[in-house]
């Protein structure tokens, strides 16, 4: 009901004028040092391990449709558990009302499979997304943070609620299409009222392409 | 109709009606009924009727062509009549009015024609023949006027002021059938004319050195001195790129690197989770330090532009040779200067008449 209303409140923020008409691509590959960490009932366990993604925009005037996708294996950090895949992925549909500013919405799925069992998140997401060049027009930092407006996962405990976000700074050299990444990114999920917690962040560096 | 078309012609006879043309038209038929009276050996009639019709021409200051033909019949009819002395008085004042005159050697007797032929050679006088308006270039210009003799003559063309004081001699020498006179607009000395006015006078003189007669034409003079062009604008600072960064940009990237690097580092902060290691957190603040270290030194105020510099110096050599075109544009207009002619009507001074 709420991402119908979020939907809607998009649609009409850019229903306006429409400076551009042409589909502008994006793609780019990234490799992620992930760490996740699950506080329960006073204990912790944590898994840290490299992750890969991949993931593309295409954007018509001031819409845009976002895919991602990140895989890696993760490996205790502590104890004897043992090491589990991460297998992630997000469809986002945004919307810029002004250039720097980007409004998005979508699911966001997550899941860690250990000897034969799942455990799947789904997070139906509102992200706010601002970016703005700060050295020259080379350099664009940006800052993102979102929050799960619904959520659902196969563990015991209920869900309560999520959030996170990412900052860094994306380097276009020259006027080639080739961009790299660096930034920071934290996803953290409370449970039960408090009693899990679900901590994920990492360093995320990725090149891309961009054609504007 | 018939009513109608008298009006008109009453009104069309109104309007055409003045002193002058009234005075043609009766000087036309004087002429007209004088001639008559010559063809019919009637010389007293002719000669008074001629002459009557030479004095309202006079009077009416009447075109050389106009008085010349009234004239020579005048001349013709004196002769018949046996008054030589007449004649000869009537063909030299002819001669003065028109020295290119000849009369028609298939109307008028051998008679006529060898006494006006003697009286032309005897008589000295010139015409003055020159364009009304001349304008000529002070620097490589000359003004024209052609001198045409009734007879050979010794003649001196003098350029005088106002005032009947010499301004310049032109010519002085003899003259067979014609002349041509040149005036380069300067004085004497070689200097420009500084006068609006001045006098062309040209005495004939007989061949003992007497002076036979004196013409005089004025000419009104006007200097033309071209505007020289302006110089362009100087050039505005708008016009001129920065030559020296401004601090804006490096403060931006000042700015925005430490912001961008707080966020990364209060990241786990805003998100709620607090037990959160900070090293990877500070390795992205420090990249950001670093890109923020650079940006800030390539952006640094006050720092040349060499880009800049070579559009400014491209704008202030077209800006140069834009004053260099002008400079020269004036120097060609301040040597072109004009002297504009008007000639009026030329007048006898001294001249003899019947």
């Amino acid at each position: 009901m709420r991402i119908g209303w979020l939907l809607s409140l998009a649609v009409a923020v850019g229903a306006g004028r429409l400076p551009g008409q042409r589909f502008h691509t994006a793609a780019a590959a990234s490799v992620v040092t992930a760490r996740v960490r699950t506080e329960q009932l006073g204990g912790a366990a944590q898994f840290s391990g490299a992750a890969f993604g991949a993931g593309g925009t295409l954007s018509l005037g001031r819409f845009q449709v976002g895919l991602t996708y990140l895989q890696g294996r993760l490996d205790p950090d502590t104890g004897s558990a043992r090491a589990r895949d991460l297998v992630e992925g997000a469809v986002l549909l945004g919307v810029r009302p002004v250039e720097w500013l980007t409004l998005s919405c979508g699911p966001h799925a997550r899941a860690y499979a250990a000897s034969g069992q799942t455990q799947r998140w789904l997070f139906w997401e509102v992200r706010v997304r601002a970016a703005k060049p700060f050295i020259g027009s080379a350099v664009r930092g940006y800052a993102e943070l979102w929050r799960a407006v619904a959520a659902d996962a196969n563990v015991p405990e209920p869900f309560d609620h999520a959030q996170g976000g990412e900052a860094g700074m994306i380097i276009r050299l020259a006027r080639a299409p080739l961009e790299g990444r660096i930034g920071y990114r934290i996803d953290h999920a409370v449970l039960g009222g408090g009693t899990r917690l679900e901590t994920v962040d990492g360093v995320v560096i990725g090149v891309g392409l961009a054609w504007r | 109709m018939r009513r109608q078309l008298a009006w008109l012609g009453v009104l069309a006879c109104a309007l055409g009606f003045t002193p002058t043309r009234a005075m043609a038209q009766a000087a036309d038929s004087l002429l007209v009924t004088g001639v008559r009276a010559y063809k019919n050996l009637d010389f007293d009639l002719a000669a008074l009727l001629l002459r009557r019709r030479a004095a309202q021409l006079t009077a009416a200051n009447a075109p050389v062509a106009a008085r010349a033909e009234g004239l020579v019949y005048l001349g013709a009819a004196e002769l018949f009549r046996g008054r030589r002395d007449s004649a000869i008085a009537v063909f030299r004042r002819l001669v003065m009015l028109d020295p290119r005159y000849r009369p028609d050697r298939l109307v008028f007797p051998p008679e006529v024609t060898s006494v006006f032929e003697g009286v032309r050679l005897r008589t000295k006088t010139v015409a003055i023949v020159v364009p009304r308006d001349t304008e000529i270039p002070i620097q490589e210009g000359a003004f024209r006027g052609w001198l045409v003799a009734s007879s050979f003559q010794t003649v001196s063309v003098t350029l005088l002021y106002e005032n009947g004081t010499s301004f310049r001699p032109l010519y002085f020498g003899p003259i067979g059938d014609s002349l041509e006179v040149q005036w380069d607009g300067r004085d004497a000395a070689g200097q420009p004319v500084i006068v609006d006015r001045l006098l062309l006078r040209v005495a004939s003189r007989a061949p003992t050195g007497e002076l036979a007669s004196l013409l005089q034409l004025p000419l009104d003079l006007q200097i033309s001195r071209p505007d020289t062009a302006p110089w362009p604008a100087p050039l505005a600072d708008s016009e001129l790129r920065p030559e020296r960064a401004a601090g804006g940009a490096a403060t931006r990237a000042l700015l925005g690197g430490l912001l961008l690097s707080a966020a990364v580092v209060s990241l786990p902060v805003a998100v709620g989770s607090h037990d959160t290691p900070s090293g990877p957190r500070v390795a992205v603040a420090s990249a950001v330090g670093v890109a923020t270290a650079l940006g800030y030194l390539l952006h640094r105020p006050s720092r040349s532009l060499p880009e800049n510099i070579r559009a400014n110096d491209a704008v202030r050599d077209a800006w140069r040779r834009r004053v260099a075109a002008v400079q020269a544009e004036n120097g060609r207009r301040r040597t072109d200067v004009r002297l504009r002619v008007h000639a009026g009507d030329p007048a006898a001074i001294e001249a003899a008449g019947p």
